[in-house]
């Protein structure tokens, strides 16, 4: 009997045993809401929504717990410019960089955004190559243009961090798993720079003409918008030559030309978006809003425009003030309380509600090519009045003011680089670019135009702050922002930039 | 085939009681008949229970008497017996020996026989599998018996327990109805939050976790813990499992402790009726004094004033224009209101319990029914929960026992709506809030309307940093209910007598909580465009948890002294939560409050969310005891652990423990030592493994984004893959003393420990953000957790009338960071050049909590004052032979220090205050804690208790002192600020007000201040009436009390609450820092127990 009952008892534990050993199909879980990278990366329309993925993220933080990165863009490219003032809403932030006093706390030097931005990349340029083996409808054409999209848009954040910090690290491959995780030093500018022609380089080779619709053409990467950045890129490099090349590719390719300057200019450009003008633009629209809207409208509006814009930018025509200039009232500032009217604007008049402010963010169009072009040309030298031209063409398209006409000697080519930065401020006030221009134009040829950005400072930052922040701005370092604090204490091998240490 | 394996499994296990049933052949069968009789009236007894019970005590077949005590019983076999039982009389068992007539007198049962069944060998302890006579405990416990608890007006039984047992630290998330408790054994032996003990009932594990994805439209998961919602009334004792050879027993969700709850069981009697009552009366305290309208309205421009150089333009500020023209700004903004009087009210709380407990030889049975309800003192917050349980124990025979425990809990809890963050909460709102202006809003010719006064904005700013708090309270909601079952079912069967003994335990959890909130426009003020506009939150979450538990007990009948026990033990969890939330906003009025109503939706700040997490582990533990003569006693064991939160390489874990007793007193050079009941050493090793806290992290997880690009939805990684995350393991040590001597009278208990973990799981560890990722949960280093504990109960009185008991406990505990992975940082990310942040470092093999920031010197009274001075004390002269004024962090920020600004020591003598002039201020990390309290007894009728708490050697900055006295943005200030700096010449501690600029509240010594204090926590009179009176009006027992709480803290501290840190020192960077507004509550409870 008890003999009997021992046995059970040990068949009983048998039991046991067995059981842990089918312990481990029970232990293994998969996540019901998202997918693991073993089960992605199959086919060729994953890697689609994985390229996807990354440019929805130039939208906002995916996690949402970041600022967009239009917004970092606009504060990049407009805070330490001329163009903007604060309003009540502004930030101590904020506040510091405009005055030339941007400390290492200052989280508008955070780079976290851009960088994730750049994870996405890396991790479509690591594993879609993968696909191929599972998929035998991906061509090696299809997966080099998805690559060409996720490379350029990966030169593309480069590039502004570059132009923003100068020198920082290079992170070319995907973090998918903790044993990724590195801690980098950074790399020169220089360098960074090299990776950016690169990436573009390989993408200037493989990308699409056409998705074959023309919003997705503006708002996806094409060979056009390749060429678009390179220009940019090159530009910045002093290469001239190239620049004016690739601007010509564009010119040439009678794909783009400029929004008739009429009455519907405004919504056609800047309301509706994706214009004939248009190379490449962020995509916002009704399900995912940009955030000018509460920085630029509300009684607690962090900005608007600087005095500086209606009086010196544009002018007013004193003799006829039927003539204006299209880009100042109501085209980039509502002059009655200067609020920037670029993201607000429905029509000359007529605002945008708050929940209609999805006016997408502007990184390439025509008109920007046409003065990239005419600064290139001016720098080659002897093709000044080629240069004069293409100035002339945006200019005529805004019935520019005669007041803004400096008339340049064609040769001279300190006055004409005033002239085109000049109408590069007019034509593209609050897209971003003044800080970049400004300082692109004053570092040419070992800071032979350091002037530019002097004055500029004299003009922006208010009397008690402007010697010590001209006496900054003397530095070639302090044009850069410096590497946020926090980054520092997580990566001894980081090394702060010069100017902050 | 596997899974073929587990249906396989269920069969086996009924076939192993497949002999019981089908054990002896039957015999002949034969019928009994007889009559039952009262013994002393000799009158016939009906429904009297006769049954043929065989050897295990098992009933074969059973019958009733009739109306006139006659029955008649089938008999299968006459070497049975018979037993003959009626509720009320004493239960008889006779052999039956063939016979066939049985006539039977009874007798009834006397009154007090009122007995729980178990009364063999001493007091017990189980850990949950193992039940062990404390007398051969080898393990560090603390133990608690409910009763000495129920005096206190405390809604949960984790309340209660505040302070009473020694390395316990229980501490409050707030005051409010409903509030989570955070429970800390020994400190944390990791540095995140969230690191509460394993909660056990009745022997299966309690879940209080909420699944991390359930967190947005409230602040924060604290906010939900429905932790132990078990009525206080219905829990017998706790024990407190403190040391790791005793949590290895439970595994992976042990390693921060184990309490042990065990609820009230039937026991042999009559049905006994209990009901108890207890009723409380909760109060705020006086609040900080805070400044009248009149006081604020003379502050702000003068703030201004001293930033801008220029009177602030009252033609723009209405709020301070108090121009009787203008009677709208003029009444809204000229009055001195009470914000925070406003939105409190006393609190009243009722709680009822009614249980029923009795049973016979074969069945127990215990069930209650409980009523709770509490209006908190903030407006607008209450609990009001119902409870029920009942717990059946049924006795097949000796071999075969069940159990059945269910539970079932309602709450509905309403609590303040939260903004977001915990700055504008409501109370802290409240006391910022602009005195001047007025609760109710007066119309344009100045007349008092009903409306609630709620500006879309003033210079104070808009929602949610501020609001209406009394709109807020009364208008907004946010509330959650919840609904829980737990049926536990268990069956123990003894397979060999006495020696072998299998119980399988399975527990079903269904816990269903439903949070809504409604924040309401006449509260915020805010235009309809905006979301925060009639926002409503709905959000539903469920877990549905299965636990098993089976158990093999192997006690081998050994000859001599040895006794040994042996437990193989296999546990499975299997927790699925689900969960659904819905966030709109702009309905069409205040009353349409439900997110179903027509609302807007689309919009990035509203969403709709559900999400699913499933967690399953298996535990496999095998642990033997042997003792030698009760003299040398030895625990020793080993436990698997397998969690699906790791990846396939690092799922199992094994972890052994042992622990060792000598008892001392039991040895023969010991004997003459006629003072000492029983001296035992203690010695115990043990490692048990924390997993993960987050499902499914060891993949690589893709995520959609929340929005299109294009009208196509893309895709990102959402997550990195964890492969290299595994177990973190707790080394536990732990030496420990017992001592009972005097007669029983003197029990000492003393603890040393040291806990070290190792492979410390680090969650959102910052790394560079150039990964893509900002943070990564890392097994990031080596934390030791060390400490010592005493617990004194002596007995100083004990004669015939009086009994006068005192209990002591006291401890200490520390953290120290023994290695650090390079990816974690060195210090605490502040700006040192920004107000009111102070500095922390990690430092190795140093504890948690030290200090760092400027040392304050007062207020620079004059000009001349602030000139720079070298070592020496002589004025500093720059270049061009002019002197040189102090300066702020030159030449960065390059702040030249004013007259009426606050002064700080150059400790360097350079002329300027900046991160070299920082010093060490103190350490947060209290040099002791403990509790104590005597309770004495008069002739068993008069009860009194008190009991005190207290910390000692303890630094906390005081953050109420800096945001009330700062003067720097436009918040209402404390009483203080009126003896400001105004003119040259004065001399005084506060400095100047001014608005958003200067370093006047840099962190300083100023608010760093030594928080010791001795806190009269409680005090209870019971008295409780005599049996024999009580006998005459029919009763078993009534007991009356009065209790109050909270009475009177002793202290040095400024500040409102000197038991701060509501999570303690939490890592090694944590500046403990109080930011509360008023004292803890003051709380009358008076109470009835009564028995029938």
């Amino acid at each position: 009997m008890t003999k009997r009952k021992l046995i059970l008892g040990v068949v009983g534990l048998m039991v046991f045993s067995m059981l842990s050993s089918s312990c481990k199909k029970w232990l293994t879980l998969q996540p019901q809401d998202g997918i693991t990278r073993q089960e992605f990366w199959k086919t060729k329309e994953q890697i689609q929504s994985a390229v996807i993925g990354s440019y929805a993220s130039l939208l906002g933080d995916p996690n949402g717990s970041d600022k967009s990165l239009s917004e970092y863009f606009f504060l990049w490219g407009e805070l330490k410019g001329d163009m903007i003032t604060n309003g009540i809403g502004v930030t101590n932030d904020e506040l510091d960089v405009m005055y030339v006093n941007t400390l290492p706390t200052n989280s508008i030097t955070k780079w976290s955004a851009v960088y994730k931005t750049i994870n996405y990349c890396n991790t479509v340029i690591d594993f879609a190559p993968g696909v191929l083996e599972n998929d035998n409808t991906l061509t090696q054409t299809q997966l080099k243009a998805y690559l060409a999209e996720v490379r350029a848009l990966r030169g593309l954040m480069y590039f502004y961090l570059a132009r923003s910090f100068r020198d920082v690290p290079l992170k070319l491959k995907a973090t998918s798993s903790d044993v990724d995780l590195i801690q980098l030093p950074k790399s020169t500018g220089a360098q960074v720079m090299a990776q950016v022609e690169a990436d573009l380089k390989y993408a200037d080779s493989n990308a699409v003409f056409t998705y074959g619709n023309a919003a997705i053409d503006k708002g996806r990467i094409t060979k056009y918008t390749v060429k678009a950045m390179l220009a940019d890129v090159y530009l910045w490099q002093d290469k001239y030559q190239e620049a004016a090349d690739a601007c010509d590719f564009i010119i040439n390719s009678g794909q783009f030309g400029l929004v008739r300057g009429d009455d519907g200019w405004f919504n056609t450009l800047y309301y509706k978006g994706n214009s004939a003008e248009s190379i490449f633009e962020f995509q916002f629209d009704q399900q995912k809003l940009n955030s000018f809207y509460g920085m630029l409208t509300t009684s607690r509006a962090r900005f608007f425009a600087s005095p500086y814009v209606m009086e010196q930018v544009y002018t007013i025509d004193f003799v006829d003030d039927t003539k204006k200039d299209i880009r100042g009232e109501w085209g980039s500032v509502r002059t009655s309380d200067n609020a920037i009217w670029k993201y607000l604007g429905v029509n000359p008049g007529s605002i945008r509600a708050a929940d209609a402010s999805w006016a997408h963010w502007m990184v390439y169009r025509y008109a920007d090519i046409l003065l990239m072009k005419a600064e290139a040309l001016n720098q080659i030298g002897g093709r000044g009045t080629e240069a004069i031209q293409l100035i002339n063409t945006v200019r005529t398209r805004a019935a520019a003011l005669d007041a803004t006409n400096t008339n340049p000697d064609p040769t001279n080519k300190n006055d004409m680089t005033d002239y085109i930065l000049a109408e590069r401020a007019r034509e593209l006030s609050f897209e971003g670019k003044r800080w970049y221009d400004v300082l692109r134009n004053a570092k040419r040829n070992n800071y032979q135009r350091k002037d530019i950005l002097l004055n500029m400072v004299a003009r922006a930052v208010p009397g008690a702050r402007q010697q010590s922040a001209i006496n900054k701005y003397q530095n070639p370092d302090a044009h850069y922002f410096p590497i946020y604090f926090n980054e520092l204490l997580l990566d001894p091998n980081l090394v702060q930039n010069p100017f902050y240490k | 085939m596997k899974k073929l394996v587990c249906y396989l499994f269920l069969p086996l296990l009924a076939a192993c009681f497949q002999p019981v049933f089908a054990q002896d052949a039957p015999a002949a069968q034969t019928i009994l008949r007889g009559k039952i009789t009262d013994k002393k009236d000799k009158s016939p007894i009906a429904h009297v229970s006769v049954a043929e019970v065989d050897k295990d005590g098992r009933i074969v077949r059973g019958v009733t008497t009739d109306i006139d005590g006659n029955y008649a019983l089938k008999i299968s076999n006459p070497n049975h017996k018979v037993s003959i039982s009626y509720i009320g009389y004493k239960t008889e068992e006779l052999d039956l020996k063939g016979r066939t007539t049985l006539n039977m007198a009874i007798e009834a049962n006397t009154a007090n026989s009122l007995n729980d069944v178990v009364v063999v060998g001493g007091r017990r302890t189980d850990n949950g599998n193992l039940s062990i006579s404390d007398k051969n405990l080898t393990i560090a416990t603390a133990k608690i018996q409910a009763k000495d608890l129920e005096e206190l007006g405390a809604a949960s039984i984790d309340q209660a327990l505040q302070g009473r047992l020694s390395g316990v630290d229980i501490t409050s998330t707030s005051g409010d109805p409903g509030a989570g408790m955070s429970i800390r054994i020994r400190g944390t032996s990791s540095i995140n939050a969230g690191t509460n003990p394993l909660i056990v009932v009745d022997g299966m594990p309690y879940e209080t976790a909420i699944p991390s994805d359930f967190n947005f439209g409230t602040a924060d998961d604290q906010g939900y813990a429905q932790l132990l919602n078990i009525a206080p009334a219905d829990i017998k004792e706790i024990v407190v499992l403190k040391d790791a050879a005793a949590t290895a027993m439970w595994g992976s969700r042990a390693a921060n402790g184990v309490l042990l709850i065990s609820t009230k069981r039937g026991i042999i009697g009559k049905p006994t009726l209990n009901y108890s009552f207890k009723g409380i009366r909760s109060q705020q305290p006086k609040t900080i004094p805070m400044l009248n309208g009149n006081q604020y309205s003379n502050l702000i421009p003068e703030e201004v004033m001293n930033r801008t150089g220029t009177p602030l333009n009252t033609q723009t500020v209405k709020e301070f224009a108090y121009d009787p023209n203008d009677p709208y700004n003029y009444n809204n903004y000229g009055q001195n209101t009470d914000w925070i009087g406003a939105i409190t009210q006393i609190g009243y709380a009722q709680d009822h319990n009614l249980s029923i407990t009795g049973g016979g030889q074969k069945a127990r049975y215990f069930a209650s029914l409980g009523y709770f309800n509490q209006t908190g003192t903030t407006i607008g917050t209450s609990l009001t929960r119902i409870n029920t349980r009942i717990n059946l124990d049924y006795i097949v025979s000796e071999r075969i026992k069940f159990r059945t425990d269910i539970a079932y809990t309602f709450t509905d809890n309403p609590k303040g709506y939260s903004p977001g963050s915990q700055a504008n909460e409501i109370r802290n709102v409240a006391l910022n809030k602009m005195p001047n202006m007025s609760i109710y809003e007066y119309n344009e010719q100045g007349i008092l309307t009903p409306n609630y006064f709620s500006p879309s904005q003033n210079i104070q700013g808009q929602y949610p940093a501020t609001y209406n708090p009394v709109a807020m309270a009364n208008a907004a909601k946010n509330r959650v209910y919840g609904n829980r079952i737990t049926p536990h079912f268990n069956l123990s069967y003894e397979i060999i007598p006495r020696t072998l003994v299998l119980t399988g335990d399975i527990q079903f959890d269904i816990n269903s909580t439903k949070n809504n909130t409604f924040l309401p426009q006449i509260a915020t003020g805010r235009p309809v465009t905006e979301t925060v506009v009639n926002r409503a939150y709905n959000g539903d979450f469920d877990g549905f948890n299965v636990q098993s538990k089976t158990n093999l007990v192997f006690t081998p009948q050994l000859k001599g002294e040895h006794n040994l026990t042996s437990l193989l033990s296999f546990q499975t969890y299997d927790n699925k939560t689900i969960s659904n939330q819905t966030l709109t906003s702009n309905s069409a009025s205040s009353l349409l409050q439900d997110p179903a109503s027509a609302a807007r939706t689309q919009n990035q700040d509203l969403s709709i969310a559900a999400g699913f997490a499933q967690t399953r582990t298996i535990g496999l533990l095998w642990n033997a005891q042997y003792d030698y003569k009760g003299k040398y006693i030895v625990n020793g064991g080993i436990r698997m652990d397998a969690s699906s939160r790791f990846g396939p390489a690092q799922r199992f874990g094994y972890f052994p423990s042992i622990s060792t007793k000598w008892r001392v007193s039991a040895e023969n050079f010991m004997k003459d030592v006629k003072f000492v009941n029983d001296l035992s050493l203690r010695a115990s090793y043990g490692q048990s493994g924390n997993s993960p806290r987050y499902d499914y992290s060891f993949y690589n997880n893709y995520a959609s984004n929340g929005w299109s690009y294009l009208g196509q939805g893309g895709v990102y990684p959402s997550s990195m893959e964890l492969s290299n995350l595994k177990w973190e393991v707790i080394h536990g040590l732990n030496f420990g003393m017992n001592f009972i001597g005097f007669k029983n009278r003197v029990n000492i208990d003393l603890e040393v420990y040291r806990n070290r973990t190792q492979d410390l799981l680090f969650y959102g560890l910052q790394i560079p953000s150039f990964n893509g990722y900002s943070a990564v949960d890392m097994n990031v280093g080596v934390l030791d957790n060390q400490g010592w504990e005493l617990n004194i109960m002596t007995t100083p009185v004990k004669t015939k009338d009086w009994v006068v008991d005192f209990n002591f406990n006291i401890s200490q505990n520390q953290n120290i960071i023994r290695e650090m992975s390079p990816f974690y940082p060195t210090q605490n990310r502040t700006a040192l050049t920004a107000n009111g942040q102070y500095q922390a470092f990690l430092q190795i093999n140093n504890p948690f909590g030290s200090i760092y920031g400027y040392r304050f010197q007062g207020v620079y009274p004059d000009k001349a004052s602030t000139i720079a001075t070298d070592a020496k004390g002589a004025p500093i002269i720059g270049p061009n032979g002019q002197a040189v004024y102090m300066r702020f962090n030159y030449p960065q920020t390059d702040y030249i220090f004013q007259p009426g600004d606050a002064k700080y020591e150059d400790i360097n003598h350079d002329g300027s205050i900046d991160y070299k002039d920082v010093v060490y201020l103190g350490n947060s990390n209290p040099k002791i804690s403990g509790g104590f309290g005597p309770s004495i007894t008069y002739k068993k009728n008069l009860k009194i208790t008190a009991f005190f708490n207290f910390r000692y050697g303890y630094d906390v900055v005081n953050g109420t002192q800096m945001t009330t006295t700062n003067m720097y943005g436009f918040n209402n200030q404390s009483t203080a600020v009126l003896r400001r700096w105004r003119n040259p010449g004065d001399q005084t501690d506060i400095p100047r007000a001014l608005w958003n600029a200067g370093f006047n509240w840099l962190g300083s010594d100023r608010y760093v201040q030594d928080a010791s204090f001795l806190r009269f926590r409680s005090i209870t009179a019971r008295y409780t009436f005599d049996q024999k009176l009580l006998k005459r009006i029919g009763m078993k027992s009534l007991s009356a009390y009065l209790t109050a709480e909270n009475l009177i803290t002793f202290t040095k501290y400024t500040g409102q609450d000197p038991e701060v840190a509501p999570r303690g020192i939490t890592g090694p960077f944590t500046i403990v820092t109080d930011n509360s507004t008023t004292p803890p509550v003051m709380m009358l409870t008076i109470g009835l127990t009564t028995s029938f």
